[in-house]
């Protein structure tokens, strides 16, 4: 009852517009202070505090840091060069060189909105230019864009990782091939679209063309070469990973490149700090939360009353599936993780459901509610640039967001997808 | 009011990079420490983890001015305007009821934490550590209190804080796009 009740003042607090942080506080302190007074309010101080305090979750300002000086010191602008000079040629080029470059690239600077409106405008108008549809246009930087957040480094997946005690940089390595295969499904979907609607190809291919794009782009290349392979390698953990990323742009950007301009730069920063601190303090709330709902055990009793419903892992998962999909239409993406992972974990547990492959489905889970209206900042950002409406944008999107289905289907019911690179490497 | 709302922006800008630019500094130079010279920092975790609190409380409060906090606007826009101030107005309450709170006991806490210092550097006290709780609570009802006339002329004209947002974001780009 007293759940229910706490559930429902959440939900009411959220759709009048108090901010989610604010509203997890807001539940969490009445909370406590039901349970023990005014101590209630010291417990809740010191746990905020506390739980800001979650080491792995540094690699979260210091990815943003690497993003803005990767955005801001040429390496984006090159590697968007190689990559039409690799496919460009092929029917659709340009919207493959989308897929490609929003792959990469979304998420890179943890706030999807800035990323979308940064290749989004330099990409949608060529696309409308060159004949494309203005719906297509926008669909497929949007879906590609969303797709990014299972592709490391995701910050949506260190939020998960940190709350949920996994290990961060095999939530990486799970995401490889599952963000590969959406990727070369998405690229197979804008050919079939290409060839139904008759796109353009970008220029005629060239070695010449594609060797000078490559040379051009070697430094920036060797960026996720040297950082990944730092991660995977069990050279570095993900935070030593995220800081060797600042100093690697900051080389290649600013010694190499030279193009690093301080006032993007600077501009880039506050966006970063913004987006780092909302995330943050819904982490840090939550935590006060997390302090209350252990202690009425509304986890366990949640995870109880699904396995009393059924204990069949599949229908489970199913379950879980159609609960985050909804979630993730009603909530931003990282409000969603945070508030859910406490929560479903225990029952993740109770099932055997590998942590790793859970943070898979999750993140997964939260790409397509990126897709959704009503809260789709990713696709509003990019109907915005191409100027299209969003539910107009959402009819050329359907298969886009099929495509995203099926693949949440597959990492669920086909654990090796995932999981085969990381039992490969690590178990 | 416009004149101080824009001072705290450029403190908290100062404030929020600083801490971003030494806890960049503090990772690169452990992992240096570490990979180049086999040796590491005993400081080094427990001093990262005060700064992403530190990154937290201080860039809340700046988020706050800039109200871009994570919240859901599509049923207060979707209200009649009299119905739309008055919910805008319950919400205020609650986010200064919160921030009041949490003030008030994280300087209760910082008292009882008397003489009590970080575990791997002991010259540093954990008053001072966990002060940016009360203070992080009362810059973020002061920077509530100054964005709230240009909030409201925003939500009373219909537009969201996302669309803003997009536009802010879109416009910036397309900026930077035409230096090039």
């Amino acid at each position: 009852m007293e759940a229910l009740l706490l559930v429902l003042l959440l939900a009411a607090l959220i759709s009048i517009n108090v901010p989610i942080a604010v509203s997890i506080a807001a539940v969490a302190l009445f909370g406590v202070w039901l349970d023990k007074g005014v101590f209630g309010f010291y417990d809740a101080a010191l746990k905020v505090f506390d739980a800001a305090t979650n080491f792995p979750l540094i690699a979260i300002p210091l990815f943003i840091l690497a993003g803005a000086l990767m955005n801001t010191g040429g390496i984006s602008r090159r590697l968007i060069d190689f990559t039409s000079a690799l496919i460009g040629f092929i029917r659709g080029g340009l919207a493959m060189v989308n897929v490609g470059v929003s792959l990469f690239f979304a998420e890179i600077s943890g706030s999807a909105v800035a990323d979308v409106a940064a290749i989004g405008s330099v990409i949608i108008p060529e696309m409308k230019r060159k004949k494309y549809r203005p719906t297509f246009a926008a669909a497929v930087t949007s879906s590609s864009a969303s797709l990014a957040i299972i592709i490391p480094p995701s910050i949506p997946m260190i939020v998960y990782g940190a709350l949920s005690d996994t290990s961060i940089v095999q939530l990486f390595v799970a995401g490889i091939v599952p963000g590969l295969l959406g990727g070369f499904l998405m690229l197979c979907l804008c050919y079939w679209f290409a060839v139904r609607y008759d796109l353009p190809r970008e220029e005629a291919f060239s070695l010449p063309r594609l060797g000078k794009a490559f040379m051009d782009a070697a430094p920036a290349l060797l960026l996720p070469i040297i950082i990944l392979g730092g991660i995977f390698g069990g050279i570095v953990t993900a935070t030593e990973g995220a800081g060797l990323a600042v100093i690697a742009a900051l080389v290649i950007g600013g010694f190499w490149y030279r193009e690093i301009k301080l006032r993007e730069f600077h501009e880039a920063l506050l966006e970063g700090v913004t987006q780092t601190a909302a995330v943050m303090l819904l982490v840090a709330t939550s935590g006060v939360l997390g302090l209350y709902l252990t202690e009425i055990e509304i986890p366990q009793r949640f995870a109880q009353w699904i396995i009393s419903v059924s204990d069949n892992r599949i229908v489970v998962l199913m379950m879980l599936n159609v609960m985050l999909l909804v979630l993730g239409m009603v909530l931003h993406g990282a409000a969603a993780i945070i508030l859910i992972v406490p929560i479903v974990l225990p029952l993740v547990r109770e099932l055997q459901i590998d942590p790793v492959q859970f943070g898979i489905i999750l993140t997964l889970n939260i790409a397509i509610g990126q897709q959704t209206p009503p809260v789709a900042s990713v696709l509003a950002t990019a109907c915005s640039i191409s100027r299209t409406d969003i539910w107009a944008t959402t009819r050329t999107n359907i298969p886009f967001i099929i495509l995203l289905f099926a693949l949440l289907l597959v990492v669920t019911y086909i654990p090796i997808v995932p999981m085969g690179l990381v039992e490969w490497i690590y178990r | 009011m416009r004149a101080l709302a824009r001072l705290l922006k450029r403190l908290l800008e100062v404030i929020t990079i600083g801490l971003l630019m030494t806890l960049a500094c503090v990772v690169i130079s452990a992992v240096v420490a570490r990979k180049g010279f086999n040796s590491s920092f005993v400081w080094y975790d427990e001093v990262a983890s005060v700064l992403l609190a530190w990154i937290t409380f201080y860039g809340a409060a700046y988020a706050a001015l800039r109200r871009r906090h994570l919240g859901f606007e599509g049923l207060i826009i979707a209200c009649p305007p009299p119905v739309r101030l008055t919910l805008f107005i319950i919400s205020e309450v609650v986010v200064y009821a919160v921030f009041v709170v949490f003030a008030y006991a994280g300087w209760f806490i910082l008292q009882v934490l008397g003489s009590e210092t970080l575990v791997s550097l002991r010259w540093v006290p954990l008053w001072f550590t966990q002060s940016v709780v009360p203070v992080g609570a009362a810059l973020f009802i002061v920077a509530q209190i100054l964005s709230t006339p240009d909030t409201v002329r925003r939500l009373m004209a219909g537009r969201s804080a996302e669309d803003e947002e997009i536009a802010e974001e879109i416009a910036k780009a397309e900026a930077q796009k035409e230096r090039r």
